[in-house]
């Protein structure tokens, strides 16, 4: 057995300590150490999103840095957006406008159209696009994941919210 | 609501019920599965594309800490692989084995396995193993594979020829062409010859299982993204020489599949063997990496078409070669998506005189079988882009070509010479429509002016026809594809009037539970929400003859149909004992049971009926208790939907860029269940289909035999940016042979979206006499096309 290191990782607002192989990714401590299956591993290196979370408020992706690295940041998955059936605007949007289908992509994506109109509260169907690339979806083609994330956008700017 | 009532829901755009644990990241893939005692393994593949196997040290391995066991194809005697279920006669068999039998075929080949504590240390064991390579000759090209002298792939079938299957243009009245007839008579002949490009579902989740041997019970329970369980049951079963009965498929969240999860694979027989050695749950997730490589590959084909025209535009004959790269081994459905391109290539049109010869041609790549659409994009590619070869030779718009050729909507049902029945369709509507909606006529005007300010603007047309609802069984059979083409629906009524409907179906992400509540409750008149669907356990779901493709749907909800059916009129048996009527007199409607003409008085809800059929206590004589009904439908005949596709691009003759204008669709798929979900689909299949158009391919080094498009940044997979938005329209031609009218529409966005992607290019480089003739059309391999003509 390789020598393990211990971390404590700050997700969704709670610490936990976990002892981990230092060669052990972000994306399988999260799944594996803390439980949070919501998050993805779609190709592992760093093209798809899918391992996509919030970092300090940045998204990273998961799969590219490893555990013993993220020590002493805040981090968001998608376990940290919504409470219960208080569902984040993104959330509610993706499911109105079938901004997913096998659902496979879809943390990272909310995560990443969170980020989106974070930074920019009123988004073109081009701007979307356009910042949204580092996400894969296999399923819709994206016209309704833009459809989703204005229709979130408009939704923020009234209601609030954030990661 | 597109209806005031809160009982029909045909038709309505109803929300779906997967997405409330998607959304919040509690969907349960392969992934996050993890039964107590799970170990891990991990697969290594052959870094070589043909070389013998002369041995495999496995004791450093075995020796490493925390490792349970290795498998080498020598702990596979008595152990079987599955079959090919597409057995055309002729076609020589050469399976897929679980591990490779002393000769690797294909980089990517399962070679060993290793199964440790956790899938670090499975990898880091693989480190350790040691194969004696002897590394052979190798062959990556169809027309190379079949000259003389070249590599053979599987010496026991003497050559890589797998088959020579000939469609002789006979259709299925029996009236045969005469192809020759007609090249002697025509005015014209165009000829084209056309490379499809290797490519595949790349779904975003790679496949995974875990399998759980329990040696007191002796079964096997498998958590697997399968397609279609029954049939994994079945051959799984078999393979490992285990009674079916012992064996339970289970299929959670799959995080996409476009048919290549139909196909059975080497691991579903390595992670089962390995639970049985070891007595422990054993799980295999399948990295990026490997999904590239050992998922099945799909589509590449090479074709040889030749047209025969009369100088109004008439095509009197068609025929052609179709050689398909198969890749080492005959995968699941040995070489059927090329004979369905032969079938279908006559695509929408009157061509009376055909002839198509199939060559399925062995080669060290890997195997192509199962992917969205399978064969029939590969038909349109063909015979769209030779309707615009014909057109300009012609010099007759490509439009104009189409509508004098096709099909006319009172031709039906029609008999094609490639051997299909086309059971209804409106095709010359559905082109008139896609013509006014990009508005043809003012674009065409524009192009014009366009090139005379050096912008390059293309029109690309490409009408389709989707064969879908495979099939009725007996024509399966006429067919040598071993299995039904049925699909079975349990429905049962609890005793307080709600329905849980069981379903063979597989959901992958089109929304397949929802739909199929849609029809229950709609049949039932009830709320959706007394709906619960019951998929993914082959313990509890009925047996699926075909197994469940995208375009299922409509043969699925034709057996909930009739099942409800049943349901209904034993509730109206009951009912009119309970009433004191006659059952003649009884009648179910608004989800109540009531005698006709006197609903206000004398009635029962489906509860009140389905609480008497549990108690049982006043059922006519001869009735049994309780309120279910299973109905398992083998469909009357395929259905075919169809439309047509209209690409608008605008080309960089400096780069080879290919920018959007437009996408416009107009599609048939009869009678729409969720027009939302519908929406979804086509947009899914086109990103699909246009991946395939200009980004994605597995590209083969010829020299090494290397697959070069390894990581997903060789393979492009289409980004935010690279697709347009579709404009999409609906004609609504009902099926007449599906009880509810409907046809299968999941994978139809994926048949036109590459040939109309090439003609709108071809069409924009008119000038420089480009044409467009190989995928995908990737900027380089455009520029070098402009580069070659001049421009």
């Amino acid at each position: 057995m390789a020598e393990t290191m211990s971390v404590v990782l700050n997700v969704n607002g709670a610490g936990r300590s976990v002892s981990v192989e230092p060669r052990k990714t972000l994306a399988d401590a999260i799944r594996e150490d803390l439980g949070l299956t919501g998050t993805h591993l779609g190709c592992e290196h760093g093209v798809c999103g899918a391992c996509t979370v919030l970092m300090d408020g940045e998204v990273v992706r998961s799969c590219l840095m490893l555990a013993v690295q993220a020590g002493g940041a805040e981090i968001t998955t998608i376990e940290g957006i919504g409470a219960g059936d208080d569902l984040h605007p993104m959330q509610r949007a993706f499911s109105e406008y079938h901004g997913l289908q096998c659902g496979f992509c879809t943390p990272g994506m909310i995560l990443a159209g969170i980020d989106v109109v974070s930074r920019n509260p009123d988004p073109s169907p081009q701007e979307i696009r356009e910042e949204m690339g580092g996400n894969i979806c296999r399923c819709t083609g994206y016209q309704k994941i833009v459809e989703s994330v204005q229709a979130a956008a408009a939704i923020m700017s009234t209601e609030g919210g954030s990661a | 609501m597109t209806t005031t009532q809160e009982t029909r829901w045909i038709g309505v755009s109803a929300p779906r019920r997967e997405d409330a644990p998607l959304i919040r990241g509690r969907g349960r893939y392969i992934a996050d599965i993890e039964p107590a005692g799970t170990v891990h393994m991990a697969i290594l593949r052959s870094p070589y594309a043909h070389a013998r196997i002369n041995g495999i040290d496995t004791a450093a391995a075995e020796a490493l800490d925390g490792v349970y066991c290795v498998l080498t194809a020598a702990d596979l005697e008595g152990i079987g692989d599955f079959p090919t279920i597409w057995r055309l006669p002729g076609q020589k068999e050469s399976n897929t084995p679980a591990l490779a039998p002393g000769k690797a075929r294909y980089v990517g080949e399962p070679v060993a396995a290793v199964v440790a504590d956790s899938r670090y240390m499975a990898e880091d064991a693989l480190d350790l193993l040691d194969v004696d390579y002897e590394i052979l000759d190798h062959v990556v090209d169809v027309e190379a594979a079949l000259a003389d002298g070249a590599p053979v792939i599987n010496e026991d079938l003497g050559d890589n020829t797998i088959i020579e299957y000939t469609f002789p243009g006979i259709n299925a009245l029996g009236v045969a062409g005469d192809i020759d007839g007609a090249f002697e008579e025509a005015d014209e002949i165009v000829s084209g010859r056309f490379k499809v490009g290797r490519y595949s579902g790349v779904a975003l989740e790679t496949r995974g299982l875990v399998a759980e041997w329990d040696d007191l019970r002796q079964t096997l329970t498998l958590h697997s993204g399968s397609q279609v369980a029954s049939l994994l049951r079945t051959e799984l079963a078999a393979a490992l020489g285990i009674p079916e009965t012992s064996v339970r498929i289970l299929t959670p969240n799959i995080g996409g599949a476009f048919g290549n999860q139909w196909d059975r694979y080497p691991e579903d027989i390595l992670v089962s063997l390995a639970s049985m050695k070891l007595g422990r749950p054993v799980k295999w997730i399948e990295d990026r990496r490997e999904a590239l490589q050992a998922t099945v590959h799909g589509r590449e084909q090479l074709q040889e078409w030749q047209l025969a025209a009369s100088s109004d535009g008439t095509v009197l004959g068609l025929k052609g070669r179709v050689l398909s790269d198969q890749g080492a081994h005959l995968h699941s459905v040995g070489i059927g998506p090329a004979w369905v391109t032969g079938a279908a290539a006559v695509n929408q049109y009157k061509i009376a005189n055909y002839h198509c010869d199939v060559v399925g041609v062995a080669t060290n790549k890997t195997p192509n079988s199962t992917f969205r659409g399978f064969g029939g994009p590969e038909a349109m590619f063909g015979i769209e882009r030779m309707m615009d070869k014909t057109a300009r030779r012609l010099g007759i718009d490509p439009a104009e070509l189409r509508r004098r050729n096709m099909i006319q909507a009172d031709e039906f049902p029609y008999f094609s010479p490639g051997g299909a029945v086309y059971d209804s369709g409106n095709y010359p509507a559905a082109l008139a429509k896609a013509l006014e909606a990009v508005e043809y006529d003012k674009v065409r005007e524009e192009q014009q002016s366009l090139r005379e300010q050096g912008v390059y603007r293309g029109i690309g047309i490409a009408s389709y026809i989707h064969v879908s609802g495979f099939g009725p069984s007996a024509i399966l059979g006429i067919l040598d594809y071993y299995t039904g083409g049925y699909e079975g629906s349990t429905v049962k009524i609890d005793p307080h009037g709600r329905a849980t409907l069981y379903t063979g179906m597989i959901p992958m992400g089109q929304g397949t539970e929802t739909t199929l509540a849609q029809v229950a409750a709609d049949q039932l008149e009830i709320d959706i929400a007394n709906v619960r669907v019951v998929w993914g356990d082959t313990d509890q779901t009925p047996y699926t003859g075909f197994g469940s493709a995208g375009s299922r749907s409509n043969v699925a909800a034709v057996a909930v149909i009739k099942a409800i059916e049943e349901i209904k009129a034993k509730a109206v048996r009951i009912g009119a004992g309970l009433l004191e009527a006659d059952p003649d007199d009884v009648a179910y409607a608004d989800g109540r049971i009531s005698v006709k003409g006197a609903e206000e008085m004398r009635s029962l809800t489906l509860a009140d009926v389905a609480q008497q059929a549990y108690w049982a206590h006043k059922l006519p004589e001869g009735e049994q208790p309780t309120l279910e009904a299973t109905y398992v439908y083998d469909p009357a005949n395929f259905t075919t939907a169809c439309g047509t596709h209209v690409a608008v691009v605008d080309v960089d003759i400096d780069t080879g860029k290919i920018d959007w204008v437009k996408y416009v669709v107009v599609d048939d798929a009869g009678t729409i269940i969720n027009p939302l979900l519908v929406e979804g689909q086509i947009q899914g299949a086109l990103s699909n289909g246009l991946g395939g158009a200009m980004l994605e391919e597995f590209v083969y080094d010829e020299e090494t035999g290397q697959l070069l498009s390894s990581t997903l940044m060789d393979y492009l997979v289409p980004s935010f940016t690279d697709l347009p938005d579709f404009e999409i329209h609906h004609l609504v031609t009902p099926s007449p042979h599906t009880e509810g009218g409907f046809k299968g529409m999941g994978e139809a966005g994926c048949f036109p979206a590459a040939p109309a992607l090439a003609n709108a290019v071809a069409d924009a480089l008119s000038h420089l006499g480009v044409e467009v003739d190989q995928t995908p059309v990737t900027p380089s391999r455009l520029w070098s096309l402009i580069d070659q003509a001049g421009g």
